[in-house]
């Protein structure tokens, strides 16, 4: 004997279900979030995960899972980028192998650290807290920078040229190395422990590191501005590449259907967002970037301080194989 | 002009999303009419519960042959394909031997429980360290069902004792929870409860702990239905329907049966590459990166061009 009921089956089924979130999501919301930050990205030539990251976390996918697929988004975000830097010739191998090889062991201890933490129960405070810092931080620094740039442009001084500093210290450390397309000879240890650096916090927070990575290169090692980009673009590939199959393997926390939505539609809005960006004046965009890092960073900190309405958290064992 | 403009209220509509509260978030617009369904369902039912109850009729005579339930589910293998938001199941079943007179009599009551696998399970309880909302204390439990949902012909409370209740496991209330041994020695009883009580508040919140008291309807003297909702977010596993019948606070009769709820198709390739390979399947991540990123690009730009 078998009963029919009527089923309902809803008109507007713009739904997928994510494999590895074990959640049905919304496929125009997914792909909307992927428009917009690759559109920012484009605008201001930014990785995008330090905001894509945080907006996964926000609409339910589990923080693991957003850092560990927001790792292959960046790899499919970043390769056009390399690719293109590479053809006119601006990335320097060497510099990138050295960054690489820093980025590969930052990248092991950040995916163990992910586990020891979401084991203790403290990983999401800590990407919490990551994020606060360096977007806070660099925010800062930013929306001073541009805001006294624009402040210059208007009373037609002629700004303040930073001094360069001297970084002795840098140049009398061991192991000198010859980076002949960055035209230096420096030790390898800085960029070995600025792309360990970066490697691990892309591990922990689920972003390429870009912004940390570019700042760090001009201003410490004295790259050449043309070499910076293509390099970092480089590094950030294969690192991305190296921390998801990292993710994949130690944390189970790569959803690649996830991954599909937000790299197709961010593609797309970052083509947009590269015409857009071509109409505003350097200082408004870093002003209004700034700007965008400080209020991320808020809204990160908000939750931190701000008493929480449900004080319990429950979490099972996702990510175990079966 | 207007590509820009497009592009723009993208822009805006995610800055509104890192806005929104994160509690209010995971904001589906299908999740509500997946909760309205149950409520549907019962509510023919509730104006028959307010109005006072006929007396029953006495003890059956002796030697009446015994009442007892049989049931089952309208579907018995669910399949979790791309497409999957969630499904209904309907289980129903009759009363073997009714002596009611009709549907309205109420003079059986039916609860039926459908309930997912056991899990292990940790919550945890923030408190504010140095002004900061921490994770400080936790409780771990053996096996929590990542599922439970309960409906009936009328509240439980009215239908059995506690004791009776507890024993089978019927009722939010009275979910399976065992905790860990060793947070079992470590927590006090009281703070033990409270924990409980939160992993029940915070699973009832996620749509997986469900309840509806007059989600059970006699259809007629002997036959009735039930509808469950199966939302989406429900950890993929083997599901178990209990059927309970009571008359006056009396268990008569017990049914149970269990529904397949597993992956199909291109979710059940992807999961299990997954877990199983999981280095493969991180090179296979990057590999669909690489490729989806190279192809995108190039062909957004060759239209770009054109």
């Amino acid at each position: 004997m078998t009963l029919t009921a009527t089923k309902r089956v809803s008109a507007y089924s713009m739904h997928i279900y994510l494999p590895i979130a074990e959640m049905s999501a919304n496929v125009l919301l997914f792909l909307g979030m992927g428009c917009a930050v690759g559109f920012l990205s484009g605008l201001f030539g930014v990785g995008g995960g330090f905001l894509m990251t945080p907006l996964l976390i926000f609409s339910g996918i589990p923080t693991a899972v957003a850092v560990g697929t927001g790792a292959a988004q960046i790899v499919a975000a970043s390769v056009s980028g390399a690719v293109a830097q590479y053809r006119r010739n601006n990335v320097d191998i060497k510099m990138g192998v050295v960054l690489l090889a820093g980025g590969v062991v930052g990248s092991v201890i950040g995916v163990k650290m992910v586990r020891i933490l979401r084991m203790a129960g403290q990983f999401d405070l800590f990407v919490a807290l990551a994020y606060v810092t360096f977007l806070g931080v660099i925010g800062t620094l930013m929306l001073i920078e541009s805001a006294s740039a624009i402040q210059a442009a208007r009373s037609g001084a002629p700004r303040a040229r930073r001094q360069p500093g001297q970084h002795s210290w840098i140049h009398k450390l061991p192991f000198k190395m010859r980076f002949h397309r960055s035209k230096l000879y420096i030790s390898a240890l800085p960029p070995l422990m600025i792309g360990a650096f970066v490697g691990f916090l892309g591990a922990i927070m689920g972003a390429g590191g870009g912004f940390i990575m570019v700042p760090a290169m001009i201003y410490l090692l004295r790259v050449p501005t043309n070499v910076v980009v293509g390099t970092s673009l480089f590094q950030i590939v294969f690192v991305s590449a190296v921390t998801t199959v990292m993710q994949a393997s130690e944390n189970y926390s790569v959803d690649v259907v996830l991954a599909l939505l937000l790299i197709v539609s961010g593609v797309v809005g970052a083509q947009y967002g590269a015409a857009a960006g071509a109409r505003l004046k350097g200082e408004q965009l870093r002003l209004l970037l700034a700007a965008l890092v400080l209020l991320v960073c808020i809204r990160i900190g908000w939750d931190l301080v701000v008493t929480p309405p449900e004080l319990f958290s429950i979490t099972t064992s996702l990510g175990a194989p079966e | 002009m207007t590509r820009r403009w497009i592009a723009l209220s993208v822009v805006f509509a995610a800055l509104a999303a890192v806005a929104a509260p994160a509690h209010a978030a995971p904001s589906e617009p299908s999740a509500t009419s997946r909760e309205a369904a149950p409520a549907r369902a019962a509510s023919p039912n509730i104006e028959l519960a307010q109005r006072p109850r006929k007396p029953l009729p006495g003890k059956p005579p002796a030697g009446a042959p015994k009442e007892s339930v049989e049931a089952d589910v309208s579907s018995r293998t669910i399949a979790v394909t791309s497409g999957f938001t969630g499904t209904e199941i309907v289980v129903f079943g009759s009363v073997v031997n009714s002596r009611q007179t009709s549907a309205e009599a109420g003079y059986y009551d039916v609860v039926v429980v459908l309930e997912a696998m056991a899990t292990p399970l940790l919550a945890r309880r923030k408190s504010n360290v140095a002004g900061l909302w921490v994770n400080t204390t936790s409780v771990g439990f053996e096996g929590a069902p990542s599922y439970y949902a309960i409906v009936s012909t009328r509240p439980i409370e009215e239908i059995a004792d506690e004791d009776l209740l507890e024993r089978h496991a019927i009722g939010l209330d009275f979910v399976r929870l065992a905790p860990a041994a060793r947070s079992a020695i470590e927590t006090q009883a009281s703070d033990l409860k409270a924990f409980k009580e939160a992993v029940v508040r915070l699973k009832q919140k996620e749509g997986l702990y469900i309840k509806a008291d007059y989600g059970v309807i006699f259809i007629g003297q002997s036959l009735f239905r039930s509808s469950i909702t199966l939302p989406a977010n429900v950890p993929v596993g083997p599901l178990t329907a209990r059927v309970y019948l009571f008359r006056e606070g009396e268990l008569l009769s017990t049914f149970s049966s269990r529904v397949k709820f597993e992956r199909e198709g291109i979710e059940l390739w992807l999961y299990r590459f997954a877990m199983r390979q999981p280095v493969l399947y991180g090179l296979f991540a990057v590999f669909v990166a690489v490729a989806a990123g190279l192809i995108a690009s190039t062909v957004f730009r060759r239209r770009d061009a054109a």
